[in-house]
């Protein structure tokens, strides 16, 4: 009998030393974890592009062109970023002779429903939304007759589409030109 | 006609209210287990970014990110989390880049406009120490609001940058007292294993006892 009784004590003794032990695992523990987080600005961009009326890119060594030809050179402007924009373009023309000028030997026929004159550039009326392209700005060039006489034989004349974005997120304006952003006539050109 | 029109404008509205709900949020999850952080979503730059929204960021954006902390580990503990802040790393572009933003963190449940953190992006400013986030018991976590704010003013000159930055977060494990609230599923299979055992064996020996105790009497008879 007192044997029995021990052996039970023993038993007792041994399921209240488990059961302590199960609480005892549990000891003051601390760690440490780092995140390294990362903040990106974003920007603005766009592509240009100026093609024929035969649906293929303008030559980029460009044309030879006679007083009084049109040539098909149909210019757009792409949005290739993930943000709305404003564009405004403008265009210069040149000519490789220190005599001559080519002011009015050309003459464009400006998409002025879509596109208004402001200060020398030409403002989209609307945002140009990522992946879209805008309207034509123009699509014709004519090379006007009574300018281009007899002295520019020879000679290289240069016609140049020059564009600015600026994002319209969180710039409100009652017309493109009042956006705020855009580079300063020194910077942009 | 008319029905393929209401249908269009019932599946634009369930698009668009789609694309507000996909703002991803940040989670940092104690694994008790594993005895670690875990860190998500994370992104293309670091696997540990708690910052999916900030990513693409223009001149004049003012968005928040929210960041869920949470404790997984059992329930037989429960952990204290503190969070600081190391700042923008040294190198490279991130600390003047950082430097043109300015970073507010808050507790979201507190409502209150006191915010733990209030400062450029780049300082460590009130989260240089560690400040403690709440004790959280299994399962319990902790809603931050992280809002970042870009000035107009930020120029092309901080256009398509990247900038880094640290932060911290440690835990304490307490065990479970007696008058902690009870939280979750709290049953300790280990106890009652254990009780089980010892009672099956006071049953066994009280059966042979008894048994013996019985062949005694008889004997005696």
């Amino acid at each position: 009998m007192r044997k029995i009784k021990l052996k039970f004590t023993a038993i007792a003794l041994m399921a209240i030393v488990i059961t302590l032990l199960s609480q005892e695992s549990l000891a003051y523990y601390s760690t440490f974890g780092r995140a390294t987080n990362v903040v990106t600005s974003g920007n603005i961009s766009f592509e240009i592009h100026e093609r024929t009326d035969q649906g293929t890119e303008f030559p980029e060594e460009g044309v030879y062109i006679m007083p009084g030809d049109i040539v098909s050179k149909q210019v757009s402007i792409e949005n290739i970023c993930t943000h709305p924009f404003y564009i405004r373009v403008k265009i210069l023309y040149g000519v490789n002779s220190e005599v001559l000028t080519s002011e009015d030997c050309f003459a464009l026929n400006i998409n002025r429903e879509d596109w208004t004159e402001h200060d020398g550039w030409f403002y989209y009326n609307g945002i140009v939304n990522p992946g879209e392209t805008t309207p034509l700005v123009f699509s014709e060039v004519e090379i006007v007759g009574e300018k281009v006489d007899n002295s520019y034989l020879g000679k290289t004349l240069t016609l140049t589409v020059s564009a600015d974005a600026v994002q319209s997120e969180n710039n409100p304006a009652s017309a493109p030109w009042e956006a705020s952003g855009w580079p300063k006539e020194e910077e942009g050109m | 006609m008319k029905r393929f029109l209401t249908l269009f404008a019932t599946l634009h509205l369930i698009c668009a209210t789609a694309m507000t709900t996909f703002a991803a949020d940040g989670n940092v999850t104690y694994s008790g287990d594993a005895g670690e952080f875990i860190f998500a979503p994370g992104s293309d730059y670091s696997p540990t970014d708690l910052f999916p929204n900030f990513k693409d960021v223009m001149p004049g954006d003012s968005i928040t990110q929210k960041i869920t902390v949470r404790n997984d580990a059992s329930n037989k503990v429960k952990v204290k989390i503190y969070m600081r802040s190391l700042g923008a790393h040294e190198d490279g572009e991130s600390p003047d880049f950082l430097s043109q933003m300015n970073l507010r963190v808050e507790k979201s449940e507190d409502n209150t406009m006191a915010y733990m953190f209030d400062a450029a992006a780049n300082e460590t400013a009130q989260l240089t120490d560690w400040v403690c986030l709440g004790t959280l018991y299994s399962g319990g976590e902790v809603n931050l609001n992280v809002i970042l704010d870009v000035p107009e003013e930020m120029d092309n000159n901080y256009a398509h940058k990247e900038g880094y930055l640290d932060w911290e977060f440690m835990i304490e494990e307490f065990p479970i007292e007696r008058d902690d609230p009870k939280t979750g599923d709290d049953a300790d299979m280990t106890l009652w294993v254990a009780m089980t055992v010892a009672a099956a064996l006071v049953i066994v020996i009280w059966f042979i006892w008894r048994k013996k105790g019985q062949k005694k009497e008889e004997q005696n008879i």
